[in-house]
């Protein structure tokens, strides 16, 4: 079907080459850091040990144990490249240390009225985590299986609201969870 | 085929009785006179129980695990492979004749020493081992399994004499595993009678200690992040952080990431997984195998009880034993994941007030 041409400035003139995916380049897998080549001292012979890339196994001796904890830890260096970190939180600064005042307000505060007082909201007001909240301020034991029940029950009403297809994809990934 | 055939088959298979060492076959009281008036009250299975087994299998039994030299008589190996419960069988059946000898405080000695062997080198062998897996490696080592599966190997299964108990409100069913794992504790026993400790130990080190165990697939954690945090700052090294080392496919059906564990600048440990959490938490039970699996060589391996003498003679003076010198001493587990009173509520004690408060009453 030939359209008629109405303006000729609709037709480009430059940079014309139809975009295309370079072809998928993968690098050799064995050459990486674990690469071995010797040259042995009593033959004319090259002793070259290139392993398949695969997870470090935990079994060690004593005299070159696997884990660094057993190792005096290496020097820090700042300016050192290391991979990222997992999760975007982790890069938040560590909170300084609270003052006993201030603990002592918090532990007032969530004992009297823990409903009112939650691990959220307190944990805002300080400026700390909801976890040390739940350190420092820790409920007495029956208050904390209260709790647990009337978390349980609300939770138990809305998993009877699930439908079979539902349910059965949370028990795949709870199963799952076990073989980690 | 039901329960009850399989037992009667299985039961039937293993009470083969040899006929060449008995007086009399068929015995006298299996000889039914149907014109004398005596009711019959033979039953051919529980006599083939009773029947002890023929000399020549315990002496090829003695030979055959090498120690013919600690089991020197029939007598002996038959005294091994009795069971305590077979004595109330043969008392039923037999009862003008003495009551045959049994392994019971042979067994008892033989499982305090295979306990001692195994846990020293264990300890030895693992210095930076958790309580709880030190348990278990013990039991996977000398335990009554291992021990059951030992004397079937030893080929000990047609010598063994027991009678089966069911479960009592007094105690609990007596099952063929427990039976037979009592013949190689006797036989520790008896080499450490006869012998030496030393021998003892060789003898429990060439049967037990040489199996190969799998010690990582034992070590199983509820929260491995929380234990790796507890362990680490034990060391006094940095807080640990985790990084992601390598991954891809994260928004296809199959991705693939890979996590480390960092102290600062050194690795502690790695793991993979499909999802960021479970590469998090496989790097963090790898980077406590790597620490827990550390293991001694075995040209530096010493066990406390080389040092006791080999030879009868004076035990305040020292003797020729080889030099011994102390492993390392791991580093002492956290409390978290160790298998100390941390499950264990002890009863509330009552406070000041309350003890005056008693006082008060009873002085009123």
């Amino acid at each position: 079907m030939l359209k008629p041409r109405l303006s000729v400035w609709f037709i480009r003139g430059y940079a014309t080459r139809i975009a295309e995916k370079p072809p998928a380049r993968f690098p050799d897998p064995l050459n990486h850091s674990n690469v071995v080549i010797k040259t042995l001292k009593d033959e004319n012979l090259t002793f070259i040990h290139r392993p398949p890339s695969t997870a470090p196994s935990p079994h060690s001796t004593t005299l070159a144990p696997a884990s660094a904890l057993l190792k005096s830890p290496t020097p820090s260096n700042k300016r050192a490249p290391m991979p990222p970190l997992l999760r975007p939180s982790a890069y938040n600064a560590v909170p300084s240390r609270m003052s006993d005042k201030d603990m002592e307000q918090l532990r007032k505060l969530r004992l009297s009225n823990p409903e009112k007082y939650s691990r959220a909201k307190l944990a805002k007001l300080f400026k700390c985590t909801p976890n040390f909240v739940s350190k420092v301020a820790a409920l007495p034991r029956p208050q904390r299986k209260e709790f647990a029940r009337k978390m349980e029950a609300e939770h138990e009403t809305v998993r009877e609201q699930w439908g079979e297809k539902k349910a059965t994809f949370v028990a795949i990934k709870q199963k799952r969870r076990e073989f980690w | 085929m039901g329960h009850v055939s399989k037992r009667l088959y299985s039961s039937a298979s293993k009470l083969t009785v040899s006929t060449s060492q008995l007086k009399q076959f068929p015995p006298k009281e299996a000889i039914l006179r149907p014109d004398s008036g005596k009711p019959n009250f033979f039953d051919p299975e529980s006599w083939a129980t009773l029947q002890p087994p023929p000399t020549s299998a315990l002496t090829a039994f003695a030979h055959r695990i090498g120690l013919s030299n600690v089991l020197s008589s029939a007598d002996v190996v038959r005294r091994a492979c009795t069971h305590k419960s077979f004595v109330n069988l043969h008392a039923k059946y037999y009862p003008s004749s003495p009551t045959p000898p049994t392994n019971a405080n042979l067994a008892t000695l033989g499982n305090a020493l295979m306990g001692l062997f195994a846990s020293e080198h264990l300890h030895a062998a693992y210095p930076h081992l958790p309580t709880r897996v030190l348990k278990a490696a013990v039991s996977a080592h000398v335990g009554p399994l291992t021990c059951a599966s030992v004397a079937q190997e030893m080929g000990a299964v047609p010598l063994l004499r027991w009678h089966r108990q069911p479960t009592t409100p007094m105690s609990p069913a007596l099952l063929h595993s427990d039976a037979l794992a009592s013949i190689p504790r006797a036989i520790t026993a008896l080499v450490y009678q006869e012998i030496s400790l030393q021998s003892a130990r060789r003898f429990v080190q060439s049967f037990f200690l040489s199996r190969q165990v799998d010690l990582r697939s034992m070590i199983k954690f509820r929260d491995p992040k929380r234990a790796l945090i507890e362990t680490v700052e034990k060391f006094g090294h940095e807080r640990p952080k985790s990084r992601l080392l390598k991954e891809t496919g994260r928004y296809s059906n199959s991705p693939v990431f890979v996590v480390g564990i960092f102290s600062g600048q050194d690795k502690l440990g790695e793991g993979f997984g499909s999802s960021l959490k479970m590469a998090e938490y496989r790097a963090a039970e790898d980077s406590l195998h790597r620490l827990y699996l550390t293991r001694t060589p075995n040209h530096l391996l010493q066990v406390p009880s080389s040092t006791f003498p080999s030879k009868q003679g004076n035990i305040f003076k020292a003797g020729s034993e080889a030099p011994y010198t102390p492993g390392v001493l791991g580093e002492a587990e956290i409390l978290y994941a160790s298998s100390g009173r941390s499950n264990i509520v002890a009863p509330k004690r009552p406070t000041l007030e309350e003890i005056e408060a008693r006082r008060e009453r009873l002085d009123v």
